[in-house]
């Protein structure tokens, strides 16, 4: 029996094929979700049925999550991506304590105990401390967003980026470069903006160890370095952070039943 | 369309007072209003509407009855007692939100100046007062009690009608002791005795035996409510208890508020009677949520999604019967004691142990403490609450939102919270 969980995000969208024999992957899709989340949601769905070789008869039940979870008509049931990130990530890490998640335009930290979640905290309308603010700065920077991390790591030095508004910000780094300020500095500067707003929430959430750190910024380095600096901890990292939250939607689909 | 959504478009295309005026002459002469009334499920909300239309008339009507304008934390039968219509800004605000007038409301108070960290009930409200939809007040009487807000805004709305001489700002002590009381009591006294000299009325405490009596009835029944909704297990889905703040406060010392809570007991009574048992029988039970502070008063789903979830709001800490019963022979001493005895005042200790106790008596599964953009006196305590509910075992949702300005926060975060922390409570 296969179940599926399917993650719309605002920026990508991602569907996980689950064995549920024995809880194996048996195949992921992230794709961009576009301006229009259903169509997303079904071509992943297909790319990740296609990759599978399975039949949509085949896949027991479907659970939806993430922004655009309530436009999924074809899921069986939506669930938050609260639910959903504290359960995949449990399946990699059954004793976490913690789950920072940041994505593109939402981040944030859960609190589990015995797996559950307890606790929760989401960043507030702003972009600040998510994927788009490093988006926005790399464009602003004229840079790749994966020059972030060898950045990152062989700078020194930073400059401090006191706007937490990200279009206050972006002015902040023009300004910053038209004073001839080193773009290494600056973007090490964007990185531990970005880490200090997510310490901040942390903090209010209450941190306890293990922690895990899920979502597309996972995958920058830099940001985990800073982050583990900050907190004071280790970071466990998914292999593929970006699927936890469609992962844990698989499972979620196979307790329907 | 309905007649509410008449109304509403009416509203919205005509914002002038002498509109305002007009239409409440119509929709509440009585054979309309009791027309009105029947579109309403229950008998409870019928009343609150019909209650509301007519405070309203009567604040808008040219008659020589004197207007006072009262925040919402003095006793307001202070103004029932010497004559005065009480007229409540900040829940003319919730109005505004309601009515989808807001934004219009809120734009005009931005045009004069007011803070965007302001709170939007006092923004929104002088907004409103700023394009002249409220009648113009005789006296205005507020306190520094919770919230500071009220202070600078209601004093600008004296200096807006040229009646400063009628402000009256009651300074409420800290600490509930004998002494506070003393200092409080002649405070009120003075306003009493002020107000008296300039609308002719004799001061007399007998003044004040009819007000108390009907303030200490509505006292008397919304325990009634508070005693059966400790038990009751599900509620009508149209049921909300954030919804009688102009009759717990503005309305405390009239028949009418008696006649309403009255009502409120009889519904929900019949409602358990009828309902409970089968409901119990056939369903899970429903989780209890304690709910902090207000709600938006624009349309949302938060409650439909609540109730959808199988969550029933048991209590509302708003509708904590905090004070003992008035005494008309004692009646500054006793307005007094009101005053202070209100659990928003002084340290956030008093807050936690209503809250604390409300969570054991209601049988909560979970608070939802509903953070509302510029709140200082509510929001200040939010991790202090979430704390002490935690050492009892009750998980608490800080919600951030707006109670009036529904662009200050987006509906899809605000359901995404509230569905994780239902799921937290069905975990």
């Amino acid at each position: 029996m296969y179940t599926c969980g399917i993650d719309v995000g605002s920026v990508s969208t991602e569907s996980v094929i689950l064995d549920n024999k024995n809880n194996k992957i048996v195949s992921y899709v992230i794709a961009l979700t576009g301006s229009n989340s259903k169509n997303a949601a079904e071509a992943a769905f297909e790319s990740s049925l296609k990759k599978a070789g399975l039949k949509e008869s085949e896949i027991k039940s479907i659970v939806a999550t993430g922004y655009g979870r309530i436009n999924i008509p074809f899921a069986n049931k939506n669930i938050t991506e609260i639910s959903c990130h504290a359960r995949g990530v449990v399946s990699s890490f059954p004793d976490l304590k913690t789950v920072i998640d940041i994505g593109g335009q939402d981040s944030k930290v859960i609190k589990l105990e015995g797996g559950n979640p307890i606790d929760f905290l989401m960043n507030d309308k702003c972009a600040a401390g998510t994927g788009r603010f490093l988006e926005v700065m790399a464009k602003a920077l004229e840079i790749s967003l994966e020059e972030f991390t060898p950045i990152f790591n062989k700078t020194s030095d930073k400059v401090d980026i006191t706007s937490t508004c990200t279009v206050f910000a972006e002015s902040e780094i023009v300004s910053l470069i038209g004073h001839g300020v080193d773009k290494n500095k600056i973007i090490k500067g964007l990185i531990y903006s970005i880490a200090d707003r997510v310490t901040t929430m942390v903090e209010r959430v209450g941190l306890e160890e293990p922690v895990c750190m899920t979502g597309g910024v996972a995958k920058n380095l830099g940001v985990v370095r800073a982050l583990e600096e900050k907190l004071g901890v280790k970071l466990n990292i998914p292999d593929e952070p970006r699927i936890t939250g469609a992962l844990g939607a698989a499972y979620l689909a196979r307790d329907l039943h | 369309m309905g007649i509410k959504d008449r109304l509403k478009t009416g509203i919205q295309k005509n914002l002038n007072l002498r509109y305002i005026k007009r239409l409440l002459g119509i929709i509440a002469l009585k054979p309309v209003l009791y027309a009105y009334g029947k579109t309403f499920p229950s008998a409870s909300d019928k009343y609150l509407n019909i209650f509301t239309i007519e405070s309203l008339k009567k604040a808008y009507s040219d008659n020589n009855r004197p207007i006072g304008y009262g925040s919402l934390f003095i006793p307001h039968e202070l103004f029932h007692a010497l004559g005065i219509t009480p007229f409540l800004p900040e829940v003319m605000a919730g109005f505004t939100a309601g009515l989808g007038l807001a934004p219009q409301t809120l734009k005009e108070a931005s045009s004069h100046w007011y803070s965007q960290d302001l709170c939007t009930f006092h923004r929104s409200a002088s907004g409103a007062a700023e394009l002249d939809l409220f009648p113009r007040p005789d006296y205005i009487i507020t306190s520094n009690l919770a919230c500071d807000a009220a202070q600078k805004s209601f004093y600008i709305h004296s200096v807006k009608h040229n009646i400063e001489k009628n402000f009256y700002l009651i300074d409420v002590p800290y600490r509930y002791s004998e002494e506070s009381i003393r200092y409080l009591a002649a405070q009120i006294k003075n306003i009493c005795t002020d107000i008296c000299s300039k609308t002719g009325k004799k001061p007399d405490i007998s003044m004040f035996e009819e007000t108390f009596e009907l303030s200490n009835e509505l006292r008397k029944w919304a325990i009634e409510v508070g005693s059966l909704r400790k038990n009751l297990a599900d509620y009508p889905s149209h049921f909300n208890g954030l919804n009688f703040i102009l009759p717990f406060h503005g309305l405390a010392g009239t028949r009418e508020a008696v006649i309403l809570y009255k009502e409120i007991y009889r519904d929900l009574k019949k409602y358990s009677d009828k309902q409970c048992k089968e409901i119990s029988e056939k369903n899970k039970p429903a989780k209890r949520i304690l709910w902090l502070h207000l709600k938006p008063y624009y349309r949302n789903e938060i409650f439909d999604i609540l109730y959808r979830e199988n969550c029933r709001v048991v209590f509302e800490e708003i509708n904590h019967v905090y004070w003992q019963e008035l005494d008309y022979k004692k009646p500054f001493e006793s307005l007094a004691r009101k005053m202070l005895s209100n659990f928003l005042g002084g340290s956030i200790d008093n807050r936690i142990g209503v809250i604390l106790k409300a969570a054991h008596d209601y049988k909560a599964d979970g608070a939802i403490l509903f953070s509302h953009w510029g709140c200082r006196q509510s929001n200040g305590g939010a991790r202090i609450i979430k704390d002490s509910l935690k050492k009892i075992n009750i998980p608490t949702l800080v919600l951030d939102g707006d109670c009036v300005d529904q662009n200050n926060s987006s509906q899809g975060q605000v359901k995404t919270r509230l569905q994780g922390f239902i799921e937290i409570l069905n975990s």
